[in-house]
């Protein structure tokens, strides 16, 4: 039959004809042998992999389940057909070949399901082949043709990424496009043509694209609007009037100054630390307990939180904040402010209760590398735990070389002196509270203990034996000891155990005054119990972990042994001439700091896009990419790539500092459109999700900035910063809530003692993981569990019970209320104008003044006819729980100490009917759309 | 259509999401409402494939029942009671002993379902004789936190959605006047707490919604008490006008109005949820029937009553706790208390459900985290008469919705140390709940962290036995 290498061109594919072209390059001599390399290489590259895929399945794989009798494994049974008994293959003759009409969906379809049925491409690779003779080489000459592919780098299919070796060929050398793996690309040094000197780079790019989208770009949003969109995005809080009025006036004189003024003004404010310290917080799950089965406290996560906002208001260089946060312990021995950085290592719900050892540890381990690649690079790691990547170029032994960089970090509570600048405010009246509970828990716990042992005294006496105390006779034999318990009823003995755990959670909360921070040593594996982790006596410093690939994440399926190293793919060596580029040292120390520098490098080329990425989508609420943590395959791509990379590079190359970055940003008149449209319909139809930033995308406040903006209008707010966290009030019927931990109830949430101590900045909030604050929860406060990257903010509709109903919001209402008549006293219609000048930041219209009065006098009739009972707070609450072993209830007293000597907030019942009146409008407008969005 | 189009467009996820909150609406109302619905991330869907069951009550034993005391009796196990166990598996340490049950059992039904006498209300055939009990199923964590997550997440880590959110995802719920996904607990949060049914990564819509037995039903959902229904009425026609004044100088953003609708619907949700938690309105042989004139039954009893009205209302998924399953010791007096505060509701919720025509739809779900030791170290040096955490065997039952009624599936050894016939992991089991409800979960994904996640985590097989 007539075979020519051109006839395969005419009749296949764009893509097919290019890898042939760079086949025939390798191509031997004389036409026929050429053809039947041909035709090899087109079963060895195109036909067996869609075989393996899509046929093996059900016609070979399983020997003893072979579908319709018909074995594809070899060419004699491939050829032979199945249980029909004829031919399916008549080589050199596809159209009469049984098996390519099954393909093509004529007699038979083949394979069954369509979606697993062939492209046309395909089914073209097979006519071809069949045509060609149907060759089956051996594996050898397979081998060799894969291998020659392997040589090409780059072709139409994609490129092949250097990588440190997945587990089998096929992964290897899988070829990835190259805008999917865009991240993994080198910062490219992008020219910008500006249209003018005076033009911000950032919108060349933008309105590139938008020209290209024959899209008009919003006009400049309103004066007012600017200010309190730059106050919420920089500190989390509103403006006052008095700062408005300050800038319009600023404005009239001289728009670029005052704007700049403002800039500056907001970036030197303690606030912006505080707010954009709660994005970081954010990304690596910030809490002040540790989740699991007890959620134990971490008595001193809050010195981690206080360097995180420090950090952000001195505005540390990102690379430097990298290099602190995975090796500061590492990189400055001696600087505690280094070692409290290393807190982020401890940010992960972990517990050891009841998980062998070297599972809980395996735990711990997983999550460092996960969020450590999450958080810095945007590469969540999870994926390869179990094997190779599935869509990026990341194999699993990178997840273990990255598994092993870690595997002598240890987390503990460690001693670290307190710094001058760290907040210890009022920590004797603070502690005193928690040593009266301490003391109470262990007086109780005496008692039961004393009980039990006069009885253990007796016994012993009766039965003639030495006594020995509980510890000490734990090991005798059953006859050598009294019974357990003894002298204990039931209940005594399920008390006795809520009193044991008592002691230790108060014990915990103790050491939030001491100096210790929650951090990381180096050194061997040993014995942990989550509820106290110290650093090891004796450190052996020639200890060293064996770590190897573990296929499916299976501790006892160990592979290839791996050594500690980056991640490979990312295209930055650690050293380019060494044997292995991408090793680091497997010393007991340093292994954090190697990797980190690797992280915070200048060249690598996640870190830097990751955190630019990050501040523009908080500042835009999308990312340049939208998927801020995941930069692979399988996040978004970005909607401005050039823009990201410039801004990328400049970033870098000034130092890795945020503030200039948020000045670039917030100069850019894309920064400072108005939301609305020029033309609404056609942009709803070609850029419905704002992706090219026509206009200015509102956002909800987040959850701190709804209580934050209520403290704030209602003039409570303390701006005291930093310390041990506070206990705002929550809703009571939650805080008293029994939560259930081994062997006892959690202890209530009893707020801060004085109104000056809760009502503070909710980024100081003590955050538990077992529980949250359902006023926070409800307004889309992340779990901590999770690491977040943008805040959801869908409107369910308990938020309105929570905004309308709840004690705290009226609470904020009352006191808004009588900050105004206290500002104001007597003037009705001054009060409302005032509170609607600070509630939405502008002056009110005549309309609703009048509309507002109304209502006011309404409601003013309608408090003088209702008043509030008052509500009196309990110094105690009777806790019940199931005896374990008994499954009989019992009951017990949990003391509610703070509320002894309480300072509460004004309450309705404290208040006139006027403030009550006027607490109605403050509450209203509260919930109104317009205090709750940033335009 | 790529991959993530079309499953956005499958679980209409994309654009619509900041739409349309929890919404609306009473039957039969204007068109703009309807559309609401539809657009709703809670609209009701159908399924891919052919449902079994619509609805799911699940009653969960925290603290890890024991098997072999309630519906999986092992006569061998008594014949080696107090013998010394030499099983060494786990975290088992230190000396051991068998325990028999003290238990007797009996086969009931014309099934035969053999079960414990502590059952005395399950036991009627009327009952009975729809149950499926499982035996074949393996836990994988000893720890209650872990296991109640596993159990209700499918993950042990914790952060992932629940079953109920899952399946409201997935399913949408048919009454948008209450939550679609609705948990009832005893006062105290059972381990592990709302984490048991979180939404985890999947939008706000989709979370678990507890139903408070005492105080306020929902968190907040009244006024204070000086402020009256009228008072709240005006003050939600004031923030209208307000909100709508405002949403006129800001037409394109969508989220305005949601916000808007959002309160109106807590307004009618005011109104409809204290109906539904008002079980006076159930008749005195209902009430009776339920043991609410019992101390024992009265709180599960009213919780069982509950389910049944909320799923009657279109509710998709409720979930009742009931705690204390963890007999380290005193096995006898604590399994049979729990029994007896469990047992007369059970049934009651089972034969009311048959009654009115809605078992069949409704798929009833016993289960705990794990089972239980067949042997017990000596506690504290001292004989204790009772089990240990056991995640190589447990038992479970499933009733109504497509399930094969007055069968056991698989079995544990002769001990109930360890299932050994029809033997699945957790995920198998969710991944049968999600086949019932016509949902496939492979195709039930949400697209986190770098991923499509699933309830099975990882893919796993159906429990054909199980189904009817």
């Amino acid at each position: 039959m007539p075979f020519s290498c051109n006839q395969i061109f005419e009749t296949s594919s764009s893509i097919y004809r290019v890898l042939f072209c760079a086949l025939v390059f390798f191509s031997l001599t004389g036409e026929s042998i050429k053809a039947q390399d041909d035709a090899d290489r087109l079963f060895t590259l195109r036909v067996l992999p869609v075989m393996k895929e899509k046929c093996f399945g059900c016609h070979g794989t399983d020997p003893d389940d072979i579908r319709g009798d018909y074995n594809m494994l070899t060419r004699d049974a491939l050829i032979g057909g199945g249980e029909t008994g004829d031919a399916a293959i008549i080589p050199g003759d596809p159209l009469e070949s049984p098996l390519y009409k099954a393909i093509m969906w004529e007699d038979m379809e083949m394979p069954p399901k369509e979606t697993d049925r062939l492209s046309k491409e395909e089914t073209e690779y097979f006519r071809d082949w069949i045509k060609a003779g149907a060759p089956w080489p051996t594996e050898e000459v397979q081998l060799k043709i894969q291998k020659e592919l392997w040589k090409v780098k780059e072709n139409e299919e994609g490129m092949i990424v250097d990588h440190s070796g997945g587990t089998s060929d096929d992964w290897t050398y899988r070829r990835y496009k190259k805008e999917e793996i865009w991240a993994f690309h080198a910062v490219k040094d992008v020219e910008v043509d500006l249209e003018s000197d005076d033009q911000n780079p950032i919108d060349r790019f933008i309105e590139k694209k938008l020209a290209d989208a024959e899209l008009k770009p919003a006009k400049p949003a309103d004066v007012r609007t600017l200010i309190r969109r730059a106050t919420y995005d920089l500190t989390g809080l509103p403006p006052t009037p008095e700062e408005t009025s300050k800038f319009i006036r600023a404005m009239e004189a001289n728009p670029q100054e005052a704007w700049n003024e403002l800039i500056d003004r907001l970036l030197e404010s303690q606030h912006y630390g505080e707010r954009w310290a709660q994005h970081w917080l954010d990304v690596v799950r910030y809490a002040d307990t540790s989740g699991f089965s007890n959620d134990y406290e971490r008595s001193n996560a809050w010195r981690y939180r206080d360097y995180v906002i420090r950090a952000f208001n001195n505005d540390k260089p990102f690379n430097t904040f990298v290099l602190e946060q995975i090796a500061g312990d590492e990189l400055r021995p001696d600087d505690p402010e280094a070692k409290i950085a290393t807190g982020m290592l401890r940010m992960g719900p972990w517990g050891t209760q009841m998980i062998p050892q070297k599972e809980a540890r395996q735990i711990y381990l997983d999550d460092l590398v996960h969020n450590v690649g999450q958080s810095f690079l945007s590469m969540p790691m999870r994926c390869c735990k179990c094997h190779d990547h599935k869509f990026d170029p990341m194999p699993t032994r990178d997840y273990y070389r990255m598994y092993a960089t870690f595997a002598t970090t240890q987390p503990a509570e460690i001693d670290v002196p307190f710094l001058p600048e760290e907040n210890r405010k009022g920590v004797g009246p603070k502690k005193k509270l928690v040593k009266e509970l301490l003391d109470y828990a262990m007086s109780k716990k005496n008692e039961l203990v004393n009980k039990q042992e006069s009885a253990a005294k007796e016994w012993y006496e009766e039965n003639d034996l030495p006594y020995k105390n509980e510890k000490d006779r734990l090991k005798d034999p059953e006859d050598d000891k009294p019974p357990r318990h003894i002298g204990l009823t039931y209940e005594e003995q399920g008390k006795k155990k809520v009193r044991e755990q008592d002691v230790w959670i108060w014990q915990r909360r103790m050491e939030r005054y001491k100096p210790m921070v929650q951090g990381v040593y180096n050194g061997q594996d040993d014995w942990k119990n989550g509820r106290k982790l110290r650093v090891a006596k004796k450190i052996k410093q020639d200890w060293r972990p064996e770590n190897h690939i573990l296929a499916g994440g299976a501790l006892d399926a160990k592979g290839d042994p791996v050594k500690p190293g980056v991640l490979s793919p990312v295209g930055l060596a650690v050293d380019p001439e060494a044997d292995d580029p991408w090793a680091i040292t497997d010393e007991l120390e340093g292994r954090r700091l190697a990797f980190a520098k690797w992280v915070a490098d200048d060249r690598n080329p996640l870190t830097a896009r990751s955190i630019v990425n990050r501040i523009w989508q908080y500042h835009f609420g999308k990312g340049i990419v939208k998927t801020a943590n995941n930069f692979g395959v399988k996040g978004n791509q970005p909607t401005h790539p050039e823009l990201l990379d410039w801004l990328t590079k400049d970033f870098v190359d000034n130092g890795w500092k945020i503030k200039r970055l948020h000045r670039m940003i917030m100069d850019s008149d894309v920064y400072r459109r108005s939301g609305t449209p020029i033309n609404a319909t056609k942009l709803a139809a070609s850029d419905p999700d704002n992706k090219l930033l026509a206009i200015w995308q509102p956002r909800r406040l987040t959850a701190e900035e709804i209580r934050d903006s209520t403290l704030l209008v209602s003039g409570e707010l303390n701006r005291e910063m930093g310390g041990v966290p506070i206990m705002p009030e929550i809703n009571m019927e939650v805080a008293l809530q029994p939560r259930m931990i081994q062997f006892s109830i959690a202890p209530a949430h009893q707020p801060s003692r004085t109104p000056a101590e809760r009502n503070r900045r909710t980024v100081y909030a003590y955050r538990v993981r077992g529980q949250a604050d359902p006023l926070l929860e409800i307004m889309n406060q992340p779990n901590p569990n999770e690491s977040c990257e943008m805040r959801d903010s869908a409107a369910v509709t308990p938020q309105a019970f929570t905004l309308l109903n709840s004690d705290t919001m009226t609470d904020r209402s009352i006191a808004f209320a009588l900050r105004v008549q206290e500002e104001l006293p007597g003037d009705v219609e001054a009060q409302i104008a005032r509170v609607i000048r600070l509630a939405f930041n502008r002056f009110a219209t005549d309309e609703e003044k009048s509309k507002m009065t109304e209502y006011l006098k309404e409601m003013q009739n309608y408090h003088a006819e209702n008043k509030p009972e008052e509500i009196k707070y309990p110094t105690q609450v009777v806790r019940s729980l199931v005896e374990e072993f008994t499954g009989e209830p019992f009951e017990f007293v949990e003391k509610l100490n703070v509320y002894e000597d309480y300072v509460p907030d004004p309450k309705p019942w404290t208040v006139s009917a006027e403030t009550r009146a006027l607490a109605d409008v403050c509450l209203l407008l509260m919930n109104s759309n317009e205090f709750l969005y940033v335009y | 259509m790529s991959t993530i189009k079309r499953r956005e467009f499958l679980y209409g996820l994309g654009a619509s999401l900041g739409s349309v909150a929890f919404s609306s609406m009473l039957r039969g109302e204007e068109v703009a409402a309807k559309k609401a619905i539809e657009q709703s991330p809670l609209a009701p869907k159908t399924p891919l494939l052919k449902p079994r069951a619509k609805n799911v009550i699940m009653l969960f034993m925290e603290g890890g029942p024991s098997h072999v005391d309630t519906f999986d009796p092992k006569p061998k196990l008594n014949s080696l009671h107090l013998e010394e166990s030499k099983r060494a598996t786990g975290l088992l340490t230190g000396k051991r002993f068998y325990v028999g049950s003290p238990f007797k059992s009996r086969k009931v039904g014309q099934s035969g379902i053999e079960m414990s006498d502590q059952w005395q209300f399950l036991a009627d055939p009327e009952v009975a004789d729809e149950l499926c009990v499982y035996r074949g199923c393996k836990a994988e964590s000893l720890n209650h936190p872990e296991a109640l997550l596993h159990m209700n997440t499918g993950s042990r880590l914790g952060g992932d959605p629940g079953l109920g959110s899952w399946v409201t995802y997935g399913l949408g719920s048919e009454n948008q006047n209450l939550p679609g996904y609705v948990v009832m607990t005893e006062l105290a949060l059972p381990q592990a707490g709302p984490a048991n049914w979180t939404n985890g990564f999947l939008p706000a819509y989709y979370q678990g919604t507890r139903l408070r037995s005492k105080g306020s039903p929902i968190l907040d959902l009244n006024p204070p008490k000086f402020k009256s229904r009228a008072h709240q009425r005006k003050a939600l026609d004031m923030l209208a006008k307000l909100n709508s004044e405002h949403a006129a100088l800001h037409p394109e953003h969508a989220d305005l109005k949601a916000r808007m609708e959002s309160y109106e619907l807590a307004f009618r949700m005011q109104m409809s949820v204290p109906g539904v938690v008002d079980i006076k309105s159930e008749p005195e042989h209902v009430r009776r029937a339920y043991g609410l004139d019992r101390k024992e039954t009265a709180e599960f009893g009213r919780q069982c009553l509950m389910a049944r009205r909320l799923i009657e209302e279109g509710v998709r998924f409720v979930q009742i706790f009931s705690g204390g399953w963890d007999s380290h010791d005193y096995l006898e007096k604590g399994h049979s208390s729990r029994i007896a505060s469990v047992d007369q509701p059970i049934a009651a919720l089972i034969k009311d459900l048959k009654q009115r025509g809605m078992l069949e739809d409704t798929l009833v779900v016993w289960t705990g985290e794990f089972g239980r030791t067949p042997d017990n170290n000596y506690r504290g040096g001292v004989t204790s008469l009772g089990r240990g955490h056991n995640a190589d065997a447990m038992n479970m039952w499933f009733a109504g919705g497509g399930t094969k009624a007055g069968t056991v599936v698989g079995a544990t050894d002769e001990i109930g140390a360890e299932a050994v016939d029809v033997v699945h992991p957790i995920r198998d089991v969710h991944i049968t709940l999600l086949h019932l409800l016509g949902l496939d979960d492979n195709k039930l994904t949400y697209f986190h962290a770098g991923r499509y996640k699933q309830l099975s985590q990882f893919g796993g097989e159906l429990i054909p036995e199980i189904i009817a």
